[in-house]
Parts: C-alpha cells; sequence; structure tokens
C-alpha cells in the first residue's frame, strides 16, 4: 500500500481535539505511514479543515477497501511477478499490491493467480447473472437464458404456470448445450 | 453554476413517497461496467481515460434515459463541490479525490447517474425512495441495457462482468437499503441485529462503515458476493432481509411508545424545542436532533410535520450544501447560524400553517 493508510478507531475515554486544544475530538484514526503507527483525535472542526472531517451521508470506507486491505494479507504469493498480460503489462505482483485487476485480459492471462483469489472472495462458483447482449456465440446463448429466465418470473407470478413450465424446458434444453 | 441550481431542492429520492419510506429512506443498485480492450481506469494513461470517457460519453448521448442529462466534469470542480455531490450519493468517496477524465452524469431528478473512469470504466445507479429495490434493479438493467447497444462491455462467461475490484466481479451489482432506525438504536438492538445481518451473507454497517457509531441512527444493508447468483435472487434477498428489518423497528416503536410513551415524547418534543430555537447548531447536534424528530413524526406526535421535510432538511444543513447554496466557503461558525436559520425557518413555517 502506497502512502498513509488510516483506520477509524473508537476511543475508551473523552479525549480533546489534538489540534485546537479545546473542543471535545469526535474523529479518532490510526494512521500508519511507512510501518509508523500514530493516533489523531480531532474536532470536527479542525477534521474538516484537515479534510478529514465525515459529514452525514457520506459513505464511508467501502467494501473494496477493506477487500484490497485484505487480499493483501491473504495472497502470499512471491512468484507470478514475471509472468505479466500481454495488453496491459501487469504482473500479478502490481495486482496484488493495489489490489486491482489491470484489464480484461488480465482474467484470461492471469487466471491462475486471480482464481484462488476470486474464489476466496466469492466462493468456488460461476457467474450466472446478467449476459450482455452482444457477445461471442456462446454468450449469446447464456443471454438468451438469462432473458427466458425473466420471462419465466413474470409468468409465474401472473400464475400462468402452462406457459412457465414450458419455458423452463426450453432453458432446461439450453443449459444441457453448455 | 449547475452545483448551485441543484442546491437549491433535494434529490427525488428524499422525497419519502416510497413504500416504507418512514424507515427505509432509500434503495439503490449500483453496476459496475468496464470496455473490453480499455485498461481499467486505476491503471490507465491519461490518453486511455480519455479514449474511454469519449466512448461511454457518446453512448450516453444516444441513451434515451441519460440524454438530458447534467453532465459534470470532475477537474473543474472545487473540492467543496465535490464534496456537495459525495453528500448527495452522486459519486464515491474515491471519485470524490478528482482526477482527470472523469464525469458525472447525474439524470435531474438524481434518481439514476453514472460515474465515468471511477475504479471501472462506468459506475451507474440507480436511488429510489423507500423500499422498491426490484424496481430499482429493472430501471438500471433498462440503462445498462441500453448503453451496452453502444459499448462493448468485458465479460467472460466463466467470471461475468470483468471488474476492477474482485470483490464486484460478476455481476458487479451492489443492491442496499438505507434504513433509519432510532427505536432499535436506543433499545440496543442494533449490534447484535447487524451480526445476525452478517450471518445472512449481507453487510450491515453505519453510514461512516464498520465498526464506526451511526450519526443519526441511520444504516445500510447491502449484498457482499456479486459471483454465483442472479441479480433478481440477490434484490429480492436484500429486500426481504430489509422488510424484516423494517418490521422489528416497527415492533420496537410499539414497545416504546407503550413502555416510555411519556419520555419520548420528552425527548421528542426536547429535539423540536431545540430545533425551532437555536441559533447556531452544529452538524452534529442538528443531525441528532432531527434524528429524534424524525422518529416523533414518523409516530404521528408532530400532525404538522411530515417525514419528507426531515429528509430535506437532513440533505440540506451539511456543510458543503449549505457552501454551494450560498455560493461561497464559509468558516464554521457561520454555517451554524445558517444551519440554524434554515431548520429554524422550515420548520416554524409548517408549524403554523395548522
Amino acid at each position: 500500500m502506497i502512502g498513509k493508510k488510516k483506520t477509524i478507531i473508537v476511543p475508551k475515554k473523552k479525549m480533546i481535539c489534538q489540534v485546537c486544544g479545546e473542543r471535545e475530538a469526535t474523529f479518532h484514526f490510526q494512521e500508519m505511514t511507512n510501518g509508523q503507527v500514530k493516533e489523531l483525535h480531532l474536532c470536527e472542526i479542525c477534521a474538516e479543515k484537515k479534510g478529514l472531517g465525515q459529514t452525514f451521508f457520506m459513505p464511508g470506507f467501502s467494501l473494496s477497501n477493506l477487500m484490497a486491505g485484505l487480499t493483501e494479507l491473504e495472497v502470499p504469493l512471491s512468484q507470478g511477478t514475471s509472468v505479466s498480460c500481454p495488453h496491459c503489462g501487469l504482473s500479478y505482483g502490481d495486482i496484488k499490491r493495489k489490489g486491482k485487476i489491470g484489464c480484461g485480459l488480465c482474467y484470461q492471462e492471469l487466471e491462475q493467480y486471480l482464481t484462488p483469489l476470486l474464489e476466496r472472495i466469492q466462493g468456488k462458483v460461476r457467474h450466472s447473472g446478467k449476459v450482455p447482449k452482444k457477445g461471442k456465440v456462446e454468450d449469446q446463448r447464456e443471454r438468451r437464458i438469462y432473458e427466458l429466465r425473466k420471462e419465466l418470473e413474470i409468468l409465474v407470478r401472473k400464475e400462468e404456470y402452462e406457459r412457465a413450465a414450458k419455458l423452463r424446458d426450453e432453458i432446461r434444453r439450453l443449459e444441457r448445450e453448455k | 453554476m449547475i452545483l448551485q441550481e441543484m442546491a437549491n431542492s433535494a434529490s427525488q429520492w428524499s422525497r419519502a413517497d416510497g413504500p416504507e419510506a418512514e424507515i427505509v429512506f432509500s434503495c439503490r443498485v449500483r453496476l459496475a461496467r468496464n470496455l473490453e480492450g480499455f485498461t481499467f481506469p486505476p491503471w490507465a494513461h491519461d490518453s486511455v481515460l480519455k479514449d474511454v470517457s469519449d466512448k461511454v460519453l457518446n453512448a450516453v448521448k444516444r441513451s434515451h434515459y441519460l440524454k438530458n442529462s447534467r453532465l459534470i466534469k470532475m477537474s473543474e470542480l472545487s473540492s467543496t463541490e465535490r464534496r456537495f455531490l459525495l453528500e448527495r450519493h452522486l459519486i464515491s468517496p474515491e471519485f470524490s479525490s478528482g482526477g482527470p477524465h472523469r464525469f458525472l452524469v447525474t439524470e435531474k431528478r438524481e434518481m439514476i447517474s453514472l460515474m465515468v473512469n471511477e475504479e471501472d470504466h462506468l459506475r451507474l445507479q440507480s436511488i429510489l425512495s423507500g423500499l422498491q429495490l426490484m424496481d430499482a434493479w429493472r430501471l438500471t438493467d433498462k440503462i445498462d441495457d441500453e448503453l451496452e447497444q453502444n459499448l462493448d462491455y468485458a465479460f467472460l462467461p466463466q467470471w461475468g462482468y470483468l471488474t476492477s475490484c474482485p470483490t464486484n466481479t460478476g455481476t458487479g451489482m451492489r443492491a442496499s437499503c438505507m434504513l433509519h432506525l432510532p427505536a432499535l438504536a436506543v433499545t440496543h438492538k442494533i449490534d447484535e441485529l447487524m451480526k445476525n445481518i452478517s450471518k445472512l451473507g449481507l453487510v450491515a454497517r453505519g453510514l461512516y462503515g464498520e465498526g464506526t457509531k451511526s450519526q443519526g441512527d441511520f444504516f445500510q444493508i447491502s449484498n457482499q458476493v456479486t459471483l454465483g447468483s442472479r441479480e433478481e435472487e440477490v434484490v429480492d434477498h436484500v429486500e426481504s432481509v430489509t422488510r424484516q428489518v423494517v418490521g422489528q423497528e416497527k415492533k420496537a416503536r410499539d414497545i416504546l411508545l407503550r413502555r416510555d410513551g411519556i419520555q419520548l415524547r420528552d425527548q421528542m418534543g426536547r429535539a423540536y424545542g431545540t430545533l425551532v430555537s437555536a441559533y447556531l447548531l452544529r452538524s452534529e447536534e442538528a443531525i441528532s436532533l432531527l434524528s429524534k424528530l424524525r422518529l416523533g413524526v414518523s409516530l404521528n406526535l408532530f400532525p404538522q410535520l411530515n417525514v419528507q421535510v426531515l429528509n430535506e432538511l437532513f440533505f440540506m444543513i451539511t456543510p458543503a450544501q449549505l457552501q454551494v447554496k450560498e455560493g461561497k466557503e464559509m468558516a464554521a461558525l457561520d454555517r451554524d447560524e445558517l444551519r440554524a436559520k434554515i431548520i429554524r425557518g422550515r420548520l416554524s413555517k409548517l408549524g403554523q400553517k395548522k
């Protein structure tokens, strides 16, 4: 992780702002800079001056940020730095460092490294959701299945079971062709 | 200019006209998409970001849903203006740091918006009032189809939509509901509830992230996993869990009213009293008082007020909203004064009507 890393902490007792020394501190952070931990206790006004203040409605730490941290910890791969993606030029080592994948082709070219990572986060599963309309031949079949499923749901809701059954058989047939 | 125009009205989704809107403030679906053959934004050179934004904005022009939208270039905004958009839930914290070739497209009612070159090339979202997550998904799905007509998305059958962060791979979808749970908070049931929700494969958190105390008793529930389940299944799951939480909040409100009726009335009356008579209000204090009053309004203890007014106030009083509306940077004390003035004005005006 490049630069500083901030974690919100919850203090045990009331604290006074470290900057102004007057108001009660309401923002409590632990800041990591190059391995050194520093605690920060700021009041709303001083926190805002420093660009740290969080006001109502501001979404906090996103899940992906948390996960990026997680992948750093959990994938102890020293190999994977020699192979790189022919499109974006990134190695798995690069991706690991930032927690962000380089491009669509990485998913194929660095598959052996990305698969364990994806399985750890998402489970050992295959995509079964939406499929783009435009795509290769096999994608088109998946798109068809996706659309039929949507129709099926509507029919079931309307209680048109006879037509729904036909549709279900069609979906099964398409799925067998995969 | 565009932002000042926006600051004069609240987003459509704060109108509290959706189902269960007294408890479910809003619901949101967002999709992450990337263009095939282009490096993802965190790694891309400026020239790539430019090509991507050209392509995406061209597709936006042809979109029926987005063609009359506002187009905002992030690099032209001040930090207060970017924060303004963040507080209105139109951009992410990441996007609010600015950067070249980043655009926000937002339809006038702010129900649909699109970030171009955030962590993914496209981040499309719909926000609706109350609990209508399935409708939010259907709307987002349609716009996504429409944009795709002029764009080639990065997709693999095994992994679904390919995204910058592996936590979004698959559907690229995050479905979430924002809830106001003052009764569950006051009866200390929140922690247990959050734990149970995480057992159901969902994420529950205060608005400021995990482990932090939620200001104003607002909480968010969303799906964690994006691979392996269909979008409708996920939306259904988030919606049904939210519905259960709504049921529990209602029960807690009933119990509170019956058991501590007079204390509750007293607290809310005091909150109202402070809000209509204070001349200086800090943001944190205002939010906490408005949260109490919002509960009172939901319980029909203030027949002259409605939830919508409260929702709008939550919106209008944050530091960046105040400053953009006034068109200038303001010191904290000046903001506190303006905040108190706005609240006094809104609440007493409505109070006198009846």
